[in-house]
Order: structure tokens, then sequence, then C-alpha cells
């Protein structure tokens, strides 16, 4: 059996940690990694400490990864930051931080993945945008407008690297409990959720169900696609 | 790493190029073949395709360059306009990182 390679970014908790769990579970190698210390103790688990929105450490980051594996079969964009704020009252740094992170961090890794990722029989991106795009939430101008970018990049890498055989979608979780929205007012949570059509918290099962899917050799024509959980459409 | 082995990547890569071409789209494994521009086998997208294979095969070889950085596309002879026009630029990519 060929054993496969996945790249999970923000790996050492809440979502990243689960979905490297799963497929620790389900015999694939984990390329993991966090600006803080991997949590996951399992021979197939490799952690790698970095700042992703920081070229030069991607850069290194893929370096020795390269060493290590000859092709990656999925990557999966999960790190990203958010933040609450008014849009008059947001600092200038933390728009810069924010986009840092969510956009210039899923360029580099969709960008230094490409030649792994031709290698592999069926190559997959996974990036990971929000609800908060589609419902236009107040108070997330500059975090949802980061994920729009991510959005747009997801459909031009679709359409740029089909012919290579890889496909790039993007998940947009309605609520789950990590800690992206542990600064969240609970009043907030639950007026969100009364907007979805299926009116409740998802779980990280749920996003990884949508991970599976992607990622399965049959998906190999589902490309290009932004899929809101809950039943919010965009 | 000497020309005959920057030849000899540059030519894998056409070699692997040429697998997912049609038999009369192949590209000549040969110093003058055209690779980009007026007279060139590869459009924008094989071009980057043929680069990243160039690219992890400098990587087999523990020599990490960026081959389509702002540089190559700023200059007024593009480095990518054939094989020794690439060799050429390749070898002076890795004499600065060496």
């Amino acid at each position: 059996m060929i054993i496969k390679n996945i790249l999970i970014s923000g790996s050492s908790r809440g979502l990243g940690k689960e979905l490297a769990k799963h497929f620790l579970k389900e015999g694939w190698k984990v390329y993991g990694c966090a600006r803080s210390e991997g949590q996951i103790k399992h021979d197939n688990y490799h952690h790698f400490q970095l700042d992703i929105s920081s070229q030069e450490q991607v850069t290194e980051f893929f370096f020795t990864l390269r060493k290590q594996i000859k092709h990656l079969d999925a990557v999966v964009n999960n790190a990203g930051i958010a933040s609450m704020n008014a849009f008059a009252l947001t600092p200038a740094k933390v728009f810069q931080k924010i986009f840092a992170i969510n956009v210039q961090g899923t360029f580099l890794f969709c960008q230094k993945a490409l030649g792994l990722l031709k290698k592999a029989p069926n190559p997959r991106i996974i990036n990971m945008t929000t609800v908060a795009v589609p419902l236009k939430l107040e108070g997330e101008s500059i975090y949802a407008a980061s994920k729009s970018a991510v959005e747009t990049l997801t459909q031009i890498i679709a359409k740029e690297y089909g012919g290579f055989g890889i496909t790039c979608n993007a998940i947009g979780p309605s609520p789950i409990e990590t800690n992206l929205i542990k600064g969240v007012p609970k009043e907030k949570i639950a007026k969100l959720i009364k907007q979805q059509s299926i009116p409740k918290m998802a779980t990280p099962n749920d996003i990884i169900n949508l991970v599976d899917f992607f990622i399965r050799p049959e998906s190999h024509m589902i490309t290009g696609q932004i899929i809101y959980l809950g039943g919010i459409a965009k | 790493m000497n020309i005959t082995k920057l030849q000899e990547i540059i030519f894998n890569a056409i070699a692997m190029t040429n697998n997912i071409r049609e038999d009369d789209k192949q590209i000549p494994q040969q110093i003058d073949t055209e690779l980009y521009g007026n007279n060139g086998h590869l459009d924008s997208m094989g071009l980057v395709a043929f680069l990243i294979d160039i690219e992890e095969s400098l990587l087999d070889e523990g020599i990490q360059v960026t081959l389509s950085d702002e540089r190559a596309m700023s200059q007024s002879k593009s480095p990518f306009r054939n094989v020794e026009s690439l060799i050429n630029y390749i070898d002076e990519l890795i004499k600065e990182v060496t």
C-alpha cells in the first residue's frame, strides 16, 4: 500500500489538530505546522514550527519537507486568524497581520506545494474560508475580506492547475467550537446560527467529512468550489 | 553543478513534457530548441509546468532556486527563449546561491 502524504497548516489545535488526527487514523503521513509546538505524538505525524506569513520560513520549510517526501497528495490550508472590530476602528496593523496570515500564508503554501502536488496521482488543495463572506457579517470586514481573497485565489488556482490534475476547493465552516470564535459574543453566534438552513453548531467532523469528499479520487471533477456548511449560500 | 548536468536536467524535463504531448507536438531535446516566445514550443502554462519540473529536479540535487522570479520576467531577452539561454540563466542563479 502506498502511504499518502498530507500537509495541514495550523495543526497544533482546533480543527487542524482534529484533521491531523483523522488522517493519521486513516493511515496517512501527516505533515503539520503551526507557530506553536505540535501536540500530537504519533509515528506518522511530523510537526514543523513556523510562521506561515514569512516567505523565508515557508521557503525553508518546503526545502526541508522536500528532503523528506517526494510527493504530496493533499494540502489543507487551515491556519488562519480572525479579528472582530468595527471597520472604522480597525488598526492598519491588524489588517496587515490578517492578510499576511490568511492570504499570503495560503498563497505561499499553495505556490510552494505545486511541485510536490504535481507528482501525486490525485493532488488536492483545500483552503478555508468563512460564512462571514456570504453573510457580510458586521464587525468582520477585514477577516471576511481576507477570506474573499482566499476564495478568489482558490478559484483561479483551480483554473490554472486543473491541467495538472490538481483540484482546489474551499470550505466555509459555519460556527464550530474552536479558538477562532472564542472571542465572539454568544448572542452573535446564536444570531448567526439562526440564519442557517440547518440552525445548529457544526462539529469538526462536519468539516472532516467535506475534506474527505474533496480528497476522494472520485472527486477529480470537483474544483473551484466554495462550500459553506449549514446551508448558507452566496 | 556543471553545464552537462544542467542540460541533462532540462532534457529530462522536456522528456516529461513530451510524455503528455501529441506525437506531432514533441519538443526536440536539443540545445537550440526554442522554448518560449514567438517560435517557442511552450505556451505560458506549459512553461510553468516545465519550470516546476526543473525546480523539482534541482531540489533533488539539493539546490533551491526560483526560476520564474521578477528578474527573469524583466529581462529584455527572456531566459526561457531556448534551452541554451535557460541553461545559462540557471547556471547564474546557482552560482549566486552557492
